[in-house]
């Protein structure tokens, strides 16, 4: 209950995918050959002992079939997903899987018909708990990833040919901007101080309390803490920590498009990385949208989905 | 983040190699220096080293002059071009043994190895083979299994072993159930399946015939316990012991130290010898002399009439050849060879016998005595025969009292100056040839015609053959009996006319012996006959033989499909009751669905990873007038998901007709500000 309904063409082209796959690894190349050559050689000669062979080596080649069935049916599998998805570097991506009866050996997950490169593997999977899979996948680019399900391939038992089994799971993966280094400088803050602080003991700021004094001359009053200063009888000011907290507001031109649209988001994206560890506030200005000045790493995780998902609105409002 | 290989992976790569390399090894052509490299090449790699690792093609180019000397010696005609093919995928697979591992090294391991067996089912019909086979076929899948699983294992995991083996060892199992069915059933679709072939089986012949027979030397012969000889007779004496002379050839002239024969060979070379007149209930044997034996005389339960029909079994197979007549009664193969099968028929024991074809010069030689023999033994030969008359009790007399006058022994001193004096008056112990010489000798020195006869005695049932091993050599008389012709008598105790080999030994041996010919009539010699005769087997009742008693239980082809449709039935309603078992979670799975469907037509769609239950408590608490109507439908489907509570048929269309319902209301809601503000 993820996304809503797939296209016609996604059906039908579902529809069309065998139940498996089954493709002959390089190691069965060799062995249907050398198959085929003592078959031949069997049936020239009428050799018992080539007909021996030649048994051995089809009923490896049904078993392989058997087995190998045995092995990617009866799975349930589900996306545990990411944290965190950046364009061009790998990230951690997670399936659950799961067998109902019997064991599985040797099984390869990755998803079907997406940008996204890379596999993970599980050697043992025994039945009745999940078992989270992992695997360093990687996205070429920026943008929301439309997956369309996981494929599980064994090589199971003896790796002459990769059964494959596609489990249709609709989703969507977000990739973040790439993260690189940012030359551009971020430009004047819109909210705080600009230049040095002008008091070093930053003792008169509007953050946490840093502790309590006796008011001075001409010091303002509203600081007073009325309370203490009546339990001891003489004006007590209150001095808190000041803030270096600064609001900057970083934007995405309207009309840029293709590289010069990638290079931009991934400046932003870093620009917004470093300003927020450093504990100022951010906020974005994009062509459709607005982010709001905001600190943390929430606010980082709002940016780039923002801009992840800049220039590809129409599949938002799809996937909404 | 690498990974080491698994070390019991390539043990097991490792000792399949090996066991492909051997297939084609037991059958002897090999050359030696291959056979060399490759097991130094596996000790190595067994070891854990891997020199050719860091130079792995430069190192292949080592085998560009192996390759050049295999192919000068099958161009010179020294070696096959089926065994230098098969030595030099050896050593392929040796240069990648010592390689690093990867998986494409594996393949080509593998391949080399497929290749090898290959080469040995080509080169040797050998029941090695068959354990070579074996061998490989589980070594080199377990491994395969094994490397499968240890490319699918994350790096750093462990790879699951225990896990691994045990399915394999079945699937390897179910496999070789699967060959033999296909060896069994698939038709022989030529006609060229009689091609055998011979090896030199458990090693070098140590029987053999020679033109001579020297006394003196020991008597190890008789403790060889290896398989010389295979007789199937007709009629079956039935038998478990075959107390049977089995003769090779004849000795008429003794000089003092060995016994020769004085006739001449017979240039003649023919496919069938008739060495006397036959005589009514003839045995008739069909013989097999197996490379142990070692020599070309044919051997024939006393005593042969006619022999022919000869095959010998060469490493390239088989092909008829012809007899020669020699001096002394023997009979010999024209050609070398490994082994040989023809037929005999012989006059039953006990029965008149003409003497054979004998010139007067070998008939006077039966009375010939050594010029320089000793007067004693002419005394003592008197002192037991007597005035005896008859040539036969005459035999008896004198065969009885070297029975028990004389002890058998094997131990003998060695050459001596007249080893039959040393037997009968120092000694007074010796084996079958001293016992046979001195009764022939005693006889002759009375004037009864005699000769000295060696061959085989005795025979062991096996099956429906006969065995008679190397051990059985042994030595006897024949007495020229007027009008009965050439009669057996035998001086050597009975205990010790048979070989005097280890039981546990001879026992092994017969073991193997019953294995080997089960496994040469099943597989080696398996023809398009033989598939019919299964095949009518198993379509046709059994026949009623005679002696055999029909019991009322059905037999065993009814079992056995009573069996099959049993099994068929019990998955048939296994598959059945699983596919009842799923329905529900199918049907609940299309009701949320179709609730999906709908709310989704009403504008209400789940975010990534929201199931119905968390859409419903969105709706509750934004308080959304479809609120009311979709958590009952969620109670439902989580009771029918999860509850084992099924839904009842009609009962998820009522629900859903509740909400299309609901949705139709929510819309008509939703259009109607919409219009007042237009």
């Amino acid at each position: 209950m993820s996304t809503p309904p797939p296209s016609l063409w996604r059906r039908i082209k579902a529809a069309l995918r065998p139940p498996r796959t089954l493709k002959v690894t390089s190691v069965g190349r060799t062995y249907l050959v050398v198959t085929f050559g003592v078959g031949l050689g069997a049936l020239n000669t009428g050799n018992n002992l080539l007909y021996l062979v030649l048994g051995l080596l089809l009923s490896v080649i049904i078993l392989s079939g058997v087995l190998s069935e045995r092995c990617i049916k009866d799975l349930t599998v589900r996306r545990v997903g990411t944290e965190g998805a950046f364009a061009g570097e790998p990230f951690a991506f997670r399936w659950g899987i799961t067998r109902r009866q019997g064991h599985a050996f040797a099984l390869t997950l990755s998803e079907v018909d997406s940008p996204l490169a890379g596999e993970g593997g599980v050697g043992y999977l025994p039945a009745g708990a999940e078992h989270v899979v992992r695997a360093d996948l990687t996205a070429p680019r920026r943008g929301p990833v439309k997956l369309t399900g996981v494929r599980i391939t064994t090589t199971w038992p003896l790796g002459l040919f990769a059964k494959t089994r596609v489990f249709a799971l609709e989703g969507t993966l977000l990739v973040y901007p790439r993260r690189g280094f940012a030359c551009a400088d971020p430009g004047e803050a819109a909210v705080g101080h600009v230049g040095e602080a002008n008091n070093p003991h930053r003792l008169d700021g509007t953050g946490d309390i840093a502790g309590l004094r006796e008011l001075g001359e001409h010091e303002d009053a509203r600081r007073v803490h009325w309370l203490k200063s009546a339990s001891v009888g003489k004006l007590l000011k209150v001095e808190r920590e000041r803030e270096e907290r600064r609001t900057y507001i970083l934007g995405v031109q309207a009309g840029l498009t293709g590289d010069a649209l990638e290079r931009r988001c991934e400046e932003v994206a870093e620009q917004a990385h470093r300003l927020l560890e450093a504990g100022h506030e951010v906020g974005l200005e994009l062509p459709q949208q607005r982010l709001r000045p905001g600190a943390g790493s929430g606010q980082e995780r709002a940016i780039l989905r923002a801009l992840a998902w800049l220039g590809f609105e129409e599949q938002r409002e799809e996937a909404a | 983040m690498t990974t080491r290989p698994n070390r019991l992976r390539l043990i097991l790569r490792d000792l399949g190699t090996a066991a492909a390399f051997s297939s084609m090894a037991v059958s002897g052509q090999v050359p030696v220096w291959a056979l060399a490299l490759v097991i130094v090449a596996v000790l190595v790699s067994l070891m854990g080293f891997h020199p050719f690792a860091r130079a792995p093609r430069l190192t292949a180019i080592l085998l560009v002059p192996l390759a050049g000397a295999l192919y000068l010696a099958v161009a010179a005609g020294q070696m096959d071009l089926v065994v230098a093919a098969c030595s030099f995928a050896g050593l392929v697979a040796s240069q990648r043994l010592l390689s690093e591992t990867s998986p494409t090294t594996d393949g080509q391991v593998l391949l080399a190895g497929l290749l090898m067996i290959a080469g040995g089912a080509a080169l040797s019909g050998e029941l090695l083979f068959a354990v070579c086979l074996l061998a490989f076929a589980v070594l080199a899948s377990l491994s395969l299994g094994l490397a499968v699983v240890e490319a699918a294992v994350p790096p750093g995991e462990p790879v699951p072993v225990r896990h691994v083996l045990r399915p394999l060892s079945k699937g390897v199992l179910v496999a070789m159930a699967g060959a033999v069915a296909f060896f069994v059933l698939f038709p022989r679709l030529n006609w060229n399946v009689g091609v055998r072939r011979a090896a030199p089986g458990l090693g070098p012949a140590t029987s053999g015939f020679s033109d001579t027979v020297r006394l003196g030397g020991s008597g190890t012969l008789k403790s060889n316990p290896r398989v010389v000889l295979r007789a199937k007779l007709t009629p079956d004496p039935g038998s478990q012991r075959l107390d049977a002379y089995w003769l090779g050839r004849t000795y008429d002239t003794f000089n003092g130290q060995e016994w020769s024969t004085i006739g001449a060979p017979s240039k003649r070379r023919r496919t069938r010898v008739t060495l006397r007149p036959g005589a009514e209930k003839q045995v008739y044997q069909r013989i097999e002399l197996l490379p142990a034996y070692g020599a070309r005389t044919l051997i024939a339960m006393e005593t042969p009439s006619k022999l022919g029909n000869a095959l010998m079994h060469t490493p390239t197979g088989d092909r008829r050849t012809q007899l020669q007549e020699l001096g002394g009664d023997e009979l010999r193969f024209v050609e070398e060879a490994l082994g040989y099968s023809y037929e005999v028929y012989s006059v039953p024991p006990g029965t008149d016998t003409d003497p054979g074809k004998l010139a007067q010069k070998e008939l006077d030689q039966l009375l010939s005595l050594p010029e320089n023999i000793d007067p004693r033994i002419e005394e003592l030969a008197h002192q037991v025969v007597g005035n005896e008359t008859d040539p036969l009790a005459a035999a008896q007399k004198l065969s009885n009292w070297l029975q028990r006058e004389y002890t058998y022994t094997l131990e003998l001193g060695g050459d001596v100056a007249d080893p039959l004096m040393e037997f009968l008056f120092v000694r007074k112990a010796g084996h079958c040839e001293h016992f046979a010489t001195a009764l022939t000798l005693m006889l002759r020195t009375q004037g009864f015609e005699a000769r000295l006869a060696t061959g085989f005695f005795g025979g062991e049932r096996v099956g429906d053959e006969y065995l008679v091993r190397a051990g059985d050599a042994h030595a006897w008389t024949h007495v020229l009996v007027p009008g009965r012709g050439f009669v057996t008598v035998d001086a050597t105790p009975p205990a010790f006319r048979a070989n005097q080999s280890l039981e546990l030994l001879e026992s092994l041996i017969s073991l193997y012996e019953a294995i080997e010919g089960m496994w040469r009539s099943s597989v080696v010699d398996y023809s398009f006959r033989d598939q019919m005769n299964f095949l009518r087997d198993m379509s046709r009742p059994p026949r009623n033989e005679p002696g055999k008693e029909r019991t009322q239980l059905p037999p065993l082809r009814a079992w056995l499909t009573a069996a099959m449709a049993g099994a068929a039935v019990y998955w048939t309603w296994r598959y059945l009751s699983r596919r009842k078992a799923r329905a529900p979670v199918l049907e609940a799975t299309r009701f949320v669905d179709s609730v999906e469907r709908q709310l989704a037509a009403a504008g209400v769609r789940a975010g990534d990873g929201e199931t119905l239950e968390d859409v419903s408590a969105r709706l509750t608490r934004d308080a959304h007038p479809l609120a009311p109507a979709v958590s009952p439908l969620t109670r439902r489907y989580l009771e029918a998901r999860f509850g084992q509570r099924p839904l009842q048929p009609g009962e998820s269309a009522r629900l859903l007709k509740e909400l299309k319902h609901s949705v139709e209301v929510h819309k008509q809601q939703q259009q109607t500000p919409r219009a007042r503000a237009s």
